[in-house]
Order: C-alpha cells, then structure tokens, then sequence
C-alpha cells in the first residue's frame, strides 16, 4: 500500500488496471503472447496439410501436421479460457475494492453532503455504477493485447505468404471500421428519438387516464384519441427507421464478412492458376480471412466497453468528490482524554446560501455543568448541539471541548469523549445488545488497546436508566425456548407458573386466556386450536405441519379441509386488497396473517383464486391458502369474520386429533398441561398458561409489574432481560417503537460514559414517566460527573439544569439558572407562563 | 380497562367492516378515499375501559386518537388540587384527532364515567400510514382548519351566552 493515499474518488480509471492486479496483469501478458502463436499456427499447418500431405499422399504426415493442429487449437481454446478467468478475477476484484472505496469514502463525507444526496443515488452508485467500470478494468490489458497481436500475427504471416493478396483481404477492414460506426451513429440518434417519444406517450396515456372523469364527463373520447394517435404514428415511424438502421449495420457488417473470401477467391485463385501461390497458402487465406473479424469486433466493443466505463466512473466520481470535515483519526499521537469543559465563542454558523442559522453565540459549561437549551424549532438550538459535537463544521467563531479547538480535533478524539444522542436516532437491523454496544464498539475499532466490554451488569444498568429495562423483558418474555437448551431455567418457569396462578389467576384473568381444552382460543391460531400441544416430531413443526400427509388426511377426515381453504382464499382476498400497496413494514403488518415478505407470492395467488375456483387451484396454491388459514387468529386478525360453525369443527377436530395421534403415535406431541412446559409458546405465555388478550399499555404494564413480581421471587429477572437482549429489532429497528429507539439510543451513549453528552431532543417521542425518569438520572447520577448539553422542547424538565439558553432565529437571547432568567421576566418567562 | 381483542369472536359480523362504518362517520376521516380508509380501519384497535379509568392523563403526550362506541367519559382539567369536568362525551364522539398530527402533551385528561368502548389510533400507526399518500395530507390540514374554527366559534357563542368577556379570553384561530 502507498503511504501517500490518492483519496479515492481523486483517482483515475487507469489507476485500478494495474496496483494491486500487475501480477495478474503480467500474468495475462505472457499467456497471451502464447495464445497468438497458437492462433497462428493452426493456418501454417492448414497450408502444409495441404501442401505436402495431401499433395504427396503421405499419410503419416498428414497426421503428424494434425497432432500439431489439434494441440494448438486445445491450447488455444485452454489459454483464451485462462485469460478470460483472470479477466474476470481481476474486474471482480476490482469492482469489490470500488465498492469499499467508495462506500468507505461516502460515510465519512460531512453531514452537509447528505442534505442534498439521496440514499438511493448512493445505493445506485455503489450496487449498479461501478460494475461498467470494473468491467473495463478488467478487459483493459488482456483484451486489446490478444486482438491487437492476433491482427499483428495474421497480418504478418499473410504477408509473409503473399503481400499483394494480404494487403487486398486485409483492405476491406478499415472500410467496416469507418463504415460501421457511421451507421451506427445514426441508430443512437434514432434511438433516442424513440426513447423521447416513448416518455411523452407515457406521460400523455398517463394524463388520459388520471382525467378519465373529464373526458366521460364531457364525451371527449374522439379528442383524446387524436392526441394519443398523433404520438402513436410518430412513434411508429420513428421504430420503423430505428429497426431499419439496426437491420442496416447487421447487413453490412455480414456483406463485408462475406466479402472477403469472394476477394481471396478472385486473387488467390487467379494467382494460383498462374502457379504464383501454392494452394495451402489459398487454404491458409482463407481460414485467416474467417477469423480476422472477430478481433476486429472485439476491438469495437471493447472501446464501448472503455467509453461507458469511463463515462460511469466519472459521473459517480466527480459526485462524491468532496472532503470529510474532521481526520478520523489524529495523524501523529494517540487520542486524546479530554475533561468535559466547553467554551463557545462568538459562534456563528451560515450556510452556503447565505442563511445564518447562528449568529455570534458565546456560552461556557465547566466540567460536569448541565446546560438545556430552548427555543421554537428553526432557533437554531440544535444546530448548536451540532456544532459542538462536531456534526457540523461552524463557520466562525471556536468552540473549544476541553482546551482543543474542536474543528481541530479527529472524529477519534471526539467520539472518546463524547456521546451524541439525535433527536430521529437511527437503530441498526440487529439484537438489541448488539445496538446497545454499537457505541462502544466504535470506539474500539480503530485504537490499539481496545477499551474494556462493557458488562452485563454495565449493560443492564443502562437499561435500568434509560427505562427500557422493562421493554427488553418484554421481549424476553415473547422468546420461544427449544427443548433441552436450560432444562434448569424450564423447572424455575414451571414454578413461576404456579406462584402466577396463586398470586395473580384472579386479577389478571381479564387480560388472559387460560389454555382451556373446552374452549376455542381466540389469541392462538387455527394449528394451535386443533394441535392444542406442541409437536415433538420435526414433521409436524412450523410449516412442515401443513405439507404432512398425516396432518392433511386428518384434516379432509375432520370435514376442516374445504372450509379452511376458503378461509385462507378469504383472508388472502381481504388482506391484499387492504395492504396490497404499502411497503413491506412491520408495522403495517403486525395485524396480518401475512407476513411483510410473502406479501407478492399471495397476490399471485389472490389473482389465482379470483379467476378459478377453489378446487380448480394446483396443489402447491391450495396448501399455501391453507398454511395461511391454520395462522389465522381471530383476535388479532379482523380483517375476516370467523363463521360460527368453523369454530364448532375446529374445536371438535381438537378432540379427534388428540384421540388419532394418541392411538398411532402416542409420543408426536405433548398436549397442554399444567404440569409441563410448552416448548412451542413463548415464556409468558407458559407462565400464564395462556395468552393475553390486551394490546393497551396500560394493562400490558400491570401484566409486566405481576411478572417481575414473580421472577425476582425466583431470581430470574435478569436471566429473561438478557434472553430479551438477543430480540432482532429488524431493519431501521422498526420492530421498536418510537419511545423505544429513542431510549435504546441514549442507553447505547450512556453506555460508553462520555465525559460531555449531548442530547437534541433525544427524550421526544418518551411519554411523560419514561422523561421524567432519564431527566431524573440525569440530574441525580450525572450532575458533576458528566457535561450535558440537552435541546429540550419540554419547559416543565429543565428547572434542575445549571444552565438555561434561550435562543431565537439563531441567536442567544438570554442564558442563565432557570430561577435568574424567571425572576428576569425575559424570554423564557414568556414561554413559560404562553405555553402553561 | 381491557382491550377486547376477543371481539372477533365467532359468528359476529367482521370487526375490520365495522370499523371501516365508523370512520367514515368521523369528520376527520370522511374525505379520504376509500382505500386509505380501509388501511385505517385495519390499523385501529379496539379498547375497553372500566368506569374511572383513564383514557389519557393530563400532561402524557400519549399520541392516541379516540372513537367513543359505547359509554360516556368526561373530559377533565386538573390545576393544582382542583379538578374541573370540561366536557362530558358519549357514544359516536370523535376525541383527539390533533394528537394523530403531532407532538400534543394532553392539557386534559379523559375519563371513563361507565364502561366505555372505544376505537384507538395511534400517532405512529397514523403518520406511518398517511406518510404512503402524501396526497392526502392537505385534505387533512383543511379539515383541521375548519376544525378549529369552529371550535372557536362555538366556544365565543358559550361565552357570550354566559355573560363572559370575550376579552383577552380568544382569538386562538385568529393567531
């Protein structure tokens, strides 16, 4: 590796085609210096086959000069592969170091940067952008080498036979080259005329049909035709020309492939009757004739291939062509320890057009100050916090972090120090602790001696001050245990169980219900009601129950099957015309029997049903319609009525079932039973010995309360928050809510114990108790310890702060305690007493 | 205070089809277009609440929007030790839509005087939703508009009816 990087984007293309790859570069040279030869080979032995075997009938001769031929025309064929190989190795190579590169780049970009790049530009470029690049990387040496030395070898063997003849056949090549092209011109114009047009039929099909209640409202169908028409007889015309031209290059390019044995035929049969050349060197003509277009071709679209590398290297580039704002790691010592102390001096942030969004800003917080900041959003509050944690680079002014300037200071040496929480936090697909230590990993990526893992007892401790110790109970509690993985912790939630049912049976009973062999569960699905036990055999497990011929023969002999597949083609048709076009969220889909990924396979299936009948569907259809109706859960799925009867079958099919497979396989599944676990329900669900019934939050917090009630009787609260801890939040963490990002994402700050913490309106999407709590930890654990710089929206939380700033369009009004700026009457008087 | 998730019982009619009837009974909700109703009707759970219960709580800015199906709850103010009933609600009562559009720390709070069911959206499933068709987000700002008009108008009408000075005391829609 150089020492002295070039920055990525700063490089040309050229640059990739050697670096790292001339040794497979060098490697491609030297197999192609072999490969011409044996191309070339071929044609002399051609010519003395010819010449001396078949003239003078000599047998072994004729087999010795096509040993020679075989073997170079295999080791032609072996070697082309071999370039090829490494051709593609090298752009593969090639196109995943761009892609690091680049990506690397991009992320350390400043934050300005992004206010105008849309995500899916730099997706484009990073996935689709630079494959045409790479690709051309790789071609680069290997392929005008081999064609243009071919040509050379061809050319010079030819002459060496005959150079009149040569110079003829070898003529009509320049003429396809400047030919060729020329045409070709023509259909790129005719195809961007075609591509032009196409839009604007679009755009006018497209305007027809939004106004289609003007045009029935005033008969216009005549006029609308018209328009339509005229674009349609243009469009067809220009096609017409495009496909012509197209025909054209194809037509010419044949003529002149075909031309050229008519030439060699016209001289070197003349000049073979005159006795001037032997009828092997003809042969040889000939077949060089053949093969002499294909390098030629291959030149063309190999400077295509450079063309449209080029093109799309440059484009995407030149777009990130910009400079990260801060080192991400300071050049030449270690990162520094710095005290929480910060001094703002007569900052002022203006943007590019001109827009001051702050204006001569002055504060000071010494070590372990608290500081909230107030103001109508567009004060320019959270700009502040943002310059100060060094999101953005200010434009005057300093603002020192310790005694360092901190436009001075690395990403490093800030990030060590300093824990920023945003107001949108963005939580990452992954488990909660992974999200948790996504902080403290950071810090330890690039340093030498990697800091100390935060513990388990570290990691709890956020969660207890954050709040979200409770939600990560929860989904601890959801978690579904496979047999024999902590046979101890199953005995202790058999116990729960029982404490539950003495302590709690009576008052929690309106939120739960019990597993009751009488009675239809409304909370579980169709499979549980019927199975009512979890299997032990892998056949009847998960989607395998429905594809078990047992399973299905036992649903055709319990009258289930026919209705439960119109259930399914009834859910399917209701839920796809309900969310048939949102986007594959979660949350959309929590109330669906359809999960976000299968969403296309059903609406495949939901045109299927709409136009045959239930019965006319090929197997594979009716049993996913089936699947679908065996989730089915009346409680959580409204989209469907649950016909009264289906119910009265499924619960006396409940009954057949256990007495079928207690006869035939009495171990296949351990019914519902007080005594033992259900391995296939989840932990809570055990410890009720049912389900709840609630969605509200304030039942689900009672419930909660009840069970950590009980497992800190058997000492278990912990071992179920770190079962919780391993929940996947899902993509964008959109498997939390709102109230839950925000407090994972203060938690994973807090986690790291920066000495300064910023805050921008990190606690507004938490109710009332879950502020109150953080507001309180902040207040009581960190006042001294730690610096805060809080944004806060709420009046009602920053009396306890050391210092309040009120800001407006930018600028500070006034800064002080809560108390002097009260008793001042200014600013924040006004919004106290106008909001309250 | 118990949600009635078990209301999809058997036999009934479909939950998600009486849902759909009550919203577009709601001002609210009347003007958008039948499949973005349907998503709503979808998103929305139902609740049960037991007298004395809390709906929402003065202060909490819980983001949820009410629809009374059956009960009365009373919408109560509460300042220092006092505590004054604002307004009473029944059956067909649309409470809260100004929660679903933002950030809304409740100055009330809303109280089940007998067994109340009721239809709860919240603020995230709303904005998640209503963010898939930015169309329809102006119809709603004007309903909200004719909205607060109105409240206005109605409240300068009970003033003057009791005699109260309308000084100083109004003026919210002008602002």
């Amino acid at each position: 590796m150089a020492k002295q990087k070039v920055p990525m984007v700063k490089r040309s293309l050229f640059s990739w085609i050697m670096g790292p790859n001339t040794k497979l570069q060098l490697l491609v040279l030297v197999l192609i210096a072999i490969t011409v030869f044996t191309r070339v080979l071929p044609l002399e032995m051609q010519k003395r086959i010819v010449n001396e075997a078949i003239r003078l009938r000599n047998v072994d001769l004729l087999v010795h000069y096509c040993a020679i031929y075989l073997v170079s025309v295999v080791s032609a064929s072996l070697l082309k592969y071999l370039v090829n190989v490494l051709q593609v190795i090298i752009s593969q190579r090639t196109l995943a170091r761009m892609r690091k590169g680049l990506f690397a780049h991009i992320i350390t970009l400043p934050l300005s940067f992004f206010r105008n790049t849309q995500p899916g530009l730099v997706v484009s470029s990073i996935v689709s952008e630079l494959a045409l690049p790479s690709n051309f990387v790789g071609m680069a040496v290997a392929v005008p080498l081999i064609n243009l030395l071919t040509l050379v070898a061809f050319a010079g063997y030819l002459f060496w036979l005959n150079a009149w003849l040569a110079a003829l056949s070898l003529s009509i090549y320049p003429a396809v080259v400047f030919l060729v092209p020329l045409l070709q011109r023509r259909v790129n114009l005719a195809n961007k005329k075609r591509v032009d047009l196409t839009r604007r039929l679009s755009d006018k099909v497209a305007e027809s049909i939004s106004g289609i209640h003007e045009i029935h409202g005033s008969g216009a169908y005549g006029i609308e035709d018209r328009k339509v028409g005229a674009i349609v007889d243009r469009l067809y015309r220009i096609r017409l020309r495009w496909d012509l031209l197209r025909a054209g290059v194809k037509t010419s390019n044949n003529f002149f492939t075909s031309l050229g044995p008519f030439l060699v035929f016209i001289l070197g049969g003349y000049l073979t009757i005159q006795g001037q050349l032997e009828l092997g060197a003809l042969v040889a003509f000939l077949s060089a004739q053949e093969k002499l277009y294909d390098p030629w071709k291959e030149l063309i679209q190999f400077y295509q291939a450079y063309q449209d590398g080029m093109v799309s290297y440059n484009k995407t580039m030149s777009y990130f062509d910009a400079e990260p704002d801060y080192a991400l790691t300071p050049p030449d010592r270690p990162p520094l320890d710095i005290e929480g102390k910060v001094t703002v001096q007569n900052l002022a942030f203006v943007t590019g057009d001109g827009l001051k969004l702050l204006d001569d800003i002055s504060l000071s917080l010494k070590p372990g100050d608290h500081l909230a900041l107030i103001g109508f959003s567009g004060s320019g509050k959270s700009t502040l916090a943002q310059c100060i944690g060094q999101l953005y680079a200010y434009t005057n002014g300093h603002v020192l972090f310790g005694d360092a300037e901190v436009e001075e200071l690395s990403k490093q040496d800030m990030i060590r120090n300093m824990g920023f929480v945003s107001q949108t936090p963005f939580i990452f697909d992954g488990t909660i602790e992974e999200n948790l230590l996504y902080a403290c990993e950071a810090m330890d990526d690039d340093s030498q001696q990697a800091a100390s893992r935060p513990s388990l007892d570290d990691k709890i401790q956020v969660l207890h001050q954050t709040g979200l110790f409770t939600d990560t109970l929860r989904f601890g509690l959801n978690t579904i245990f496979n047999p024999g993985q902590d046979d101890h912790l199953v005995e202790q939630l058999i116990r729960v169980r029982r404490s539950f049912q003495k302590q709690f049976g009576d008052s929690l009973a309106e939120y739960v219900e019990f597993f009751d062999e009488n009675r239809y569960l409304y909370h579980s699905s169709v499979a549980a009601n019927l199975l009512f036990g979890s299997p032990n055999r892998e056949r009847f497990k998960g989607a395998r129950l429905v594809a078990d011929t047992y399973f299905l023969d036992f649903l055709k002999h319990a009258e289930l099957q026919r209705p439960l597949i119109e259930l399914g083609a009834d859910l399917t048709r209701q839920t796809i015309d309900i969310l048939g076009n949102l986007p594959p969220d979660n949350l959309f889909f929590e109330q669906s029997p359809i999960a976000p990924d299968e969403l296309e396979t059903f609406k495949a299936l939901n045109l299927q049903t709409q136009r045959r009948k239930l019965h006319q569907l090929d197997e594979a259809d009716r049993a996913k319609l089936l699947e679908l109706a065996l989730r089915f859960t009346p409680g959580r799925h409204k989209m469907v009525s649950f016909p009264h009867l289906l119910e009265r079958l499924i619960l006396e099919g409940r009954a057949l079932f256990k007495e079928k497979i207690s006869a035939d396989d009495p171990e296949a599944f351990s019914f519902y039973d007080k005594e033992q676990y259900i391995f296939s329900q989840t932990i809570q669900n055990n410890i009720f010995f049912g389900k709840t019934t609630t969605t509200n939050v304030k039942a689900q917090d009672k419930i909660v309360q009840s069970i950590i009630h009980l497992l800190i009787e058997e000492d278990l609260l912990e071992t179920i928050v770190r079962i919780g801890m391993q929940y996947q939040v899902g993509g964008k963490g959109d498997k939390l809510s709102g109230g839950q990002r925000q407090k994972l994402a203060i938690a994973r700050v807090l986690l790291k114990s920066p000495k300064l913490l910023i805050m921008d309106e990190a606690t507004s999407a938490l109710d009332n108790k879950s502020q109150a709590r953080i507001q309180n930890f902040l207040d009581s654990r960190l006042k001294g310890k730690a610096t805060v710089i809080a944004v806060v929206h709420r009046l009602d939380i920053i009396k306890n702060f050391d210092q309040v700033a009120v800001m407006k369009a930018g600028k500070l009004m006034e800064i002080g305690t809560y108390d002097d700026l009260m008793a001042h009457k200014g600013v924040l008087y006004e919004l106290v007493s106008g909001r309250q | 205070m118990n949600s009635s998730a078990a209301d999809n019982k058997s036999g009934g009619g479909c939950e998600f089809q009486e849902n759909l009837e009550i919203l577009r009974q709601i001002d609210f909700f009347a003007g958008l277009p039948i499949e973005t109703l349907k998503i709503f009707a979808y998103l929305c759970t139902r609740e049960k609440y037991q007298a004395d219960d809390y709906l929402f709580s003065q202060n909490d800015d819980d983001g949820q929007a009410f629809y009374l199906i059956s009960g009365r709850a009373v919408l109560v103010h509460t300042t220092d030790d006092t505590q004054i009933d604002v307004l009473q609600c029944g059956p067909g009562e649309f409470m809260g839509s100004l929660a679903l559009l933002g950030s809304m720390p409740r100055l009330f709070s809303l109280q089940a005087a007998d067994a109340v069911e009721c239809l709860v959206m919240t603020r995230e499933k709303f904005t998640r939703a209503i963010e898939q068709f930015p169309e329809l987000m102006p119809r709603l700002l004007k309903s909200v508009v004719v909205n607060i008009r109105s409240w206005e108008k109605r409240s300068m009408a009970a003033m003057k009816s009791k005699g109260i000075s309308l000084s100083g005391m109004v003026g919210i829609s002008a602002q």
